[in-house]
């Protein structure tokens, strides 16, 4: 809506998509939902190119996956078609004996494709697949040189299921893309998805015999930084690591944290060279001593700072893999959703918190919509 | 012809929660209702035709799970309930 100065956050949960709004200060929001109630929304992604429009994608206990399109920063929504999977190229299962189909689980993230494609929408999903839509979703192909990539064989689920849960594109070269697989890695396309090649050299598995594999990492989430996207930031099983160079290599720098186990991260438009992570404990999932913790890592001067000091928000809290998105407003605001339902933000980049009050259903995906403000 | 009754939620999918049929089975009767509401497909059955897992289908008050499946037949007088599984939380 051209002259409006929202700041709008959209929140995937257990039961539904709900819609928040706040102004600049982002101190007060307005809520609206659930939407498609009941429906397990792992994923809602507004989409950069078109004002106003929003993507879900809704998995139904009942009637499968489902997706969504809203053309009015989710007041109304429209189902739309969701991708199928390829039966011939159906996986063995991990056990048991022989070939069976494996129809779509769940639908995992969905990517708005790049500004000069206005129309291209990329969708990640259960069983490890991408698909492609190049008519804003009414038809759906998959991409066969990842969905039957030869190290597939090698690719094993976690707990979330053989999911295909981050999707990147280069702002700066239009024919490469990433994704991230659980768990199976990181991939890059230099060709526009046409062939792929795992990128996850330099992280370990500790859950394997071979500790070094080319592929069967845990990614957990990934990003790309706002300003040099050769430099990416990785939130995996095994750590929190950083890649130079287009994920050619990767560093663990996590280590000096208590803990570097986590599922989230996030970058702001306005912080380059800056990620946010939510360290949690490896056995337990949830956060440390009692309450919600945001480090900060800087590439310059190369070290983490705490966002959250003082136990602003108390409690124990896990976080799902899309369960934190910072605006892109300067100050960056952080938004922090938890699988107990909290949702935790600052406006200013952690000087300050709120927690919502309001208790929505365990939240899996925040994602941020930075209005007018950006445009 | 047999009567069909659908679930109430299915109401978000298809006009009529009550209809009749002369498919000759419940294959035939899925096919039949998907070709006349579109937006029912995948919704009771997956890409590859099976039946969702908390989707149940009654022939006569006998879930056809015990029957013969989507193949087990449907005649005149047979009632035909589509409903969905209890499920928590």
């Amino acid at each position: 809506m051209a002259g409006t100065k929202t700041v709008r956050v959209y929140l995937g949960t257990r039961k539904g998509i709900y819609a928040l709004e706040s102004d600049k200060a982002r101190k007060k929001w307005k809520v609206r939902g659930p939407y498609q109630p009941g429906g397990d929304t792992f994923h809602v992604a507004p989409d950069p190119r078109a004002p106003g429009h929003v993507y879900a994608g809704v998995n139904n206990a009942y009637w499968g996956p489902m997706m969504f399109r809203s053309k009015n920063h989710g007041r109304t929504w429209t189902e739309i078609a969701p991708p199928l999977m390829s039966l011939q190229n159906s996986r063995k299962p991990t056990m048991g004996e022989g070939a069976v189909p494996a129809p779509i689980q769940a639908i995992w993230h969905i990517e708005p494709g790049p500004a000069s494609e206005p129309k291209t929408l990329f969708v990640g999903v259960d069983p490890y697949s991408l698909y492609r839509s190049d008519d804003s979703g009414a038809s759906w192909q998959p991409v066969p040189g990842l969905n039957d990539h030869p190290t597939k064989a090698e690719w094993n689920p976690g707990n979330g299921g053989p999911c295909l849960h981050t999707i990147l594109l280069d702002p700066t070269r239009p024919s490469r893309m990433y994704v991230g697989i659980s768990a199976a890695g990181t991939f890059r396309s230099d060709n526009g998805g046409e062939s792929w090649r795992p990128t996850n050299k330099g992280v370990l598995v500790d859950f394997l015999p071979n500790k070094e594999p080319v592929v069967g990492q845990c990614v957990h989430k990934v990003v790309l930084d706002p300003a040099n996207p050769d430099t990416a930031y990785r939130q995996d099983h095994n750590g929190i690591h950083v890649s130079h160079d287009g994920m050619e290599s990767w560093k663990r720098v996590g280590k000096v944290l208590k803990s570097d186990f986590g599922f989230v991260v996030a970058a702001a438009p306005t912080r380059p060279g800056s990620a946010y992570f939510v360290p949690l404990q490896g056995e337990s999932r949830t956060t440390w001593g009692g309450g919600l913790e945001v480090y900060r890592w800087d590439e310059k001067p190369h070290k983490f700072t705490p966002l959250i000091r003082g136990r602003a928000a108390r409690g124990d809290f896990g976080t799902h893999r899309e369960g934190i998105a910072a605006d892109a407003l300067d100050p960056p605001g952080i938004y922090v959703g938890t699988t107990t339902g909290q949702l935790v933000a600052s406006p200013d980049e952690g000087r300050s918190w709120i927690e919502l009050p309001y208790h929505f259903p365990a939240i899996h995906s925040v994602s941020v919509d930075s209005g007018d403000f950006v445009r | 012809m047999a009567a069909v009754r659908l679930d109430g939620m299915l109401r978000q999918f298809v006009p009529h929660l009550e209809v009749t049929t002369k498919a000759p089975s419940v294959e035939a009767l899925l096919d039949e209702l998907e070709t006349k509401y579109p937006r029912l497909r995948l919704r009771l059955r997956d890409e590859t035709g099976a039946v969702r897992r908390f989707v149940r289908i009654f022939v006569n008050g006998e879930e056809i799970r015990h029957l013969n499946g989507l193949e087990t037949p449907v005649a005149g007088q047979d009632r035909v309930d589509i409903l969905h599984s209890i499920q928590g939380g």
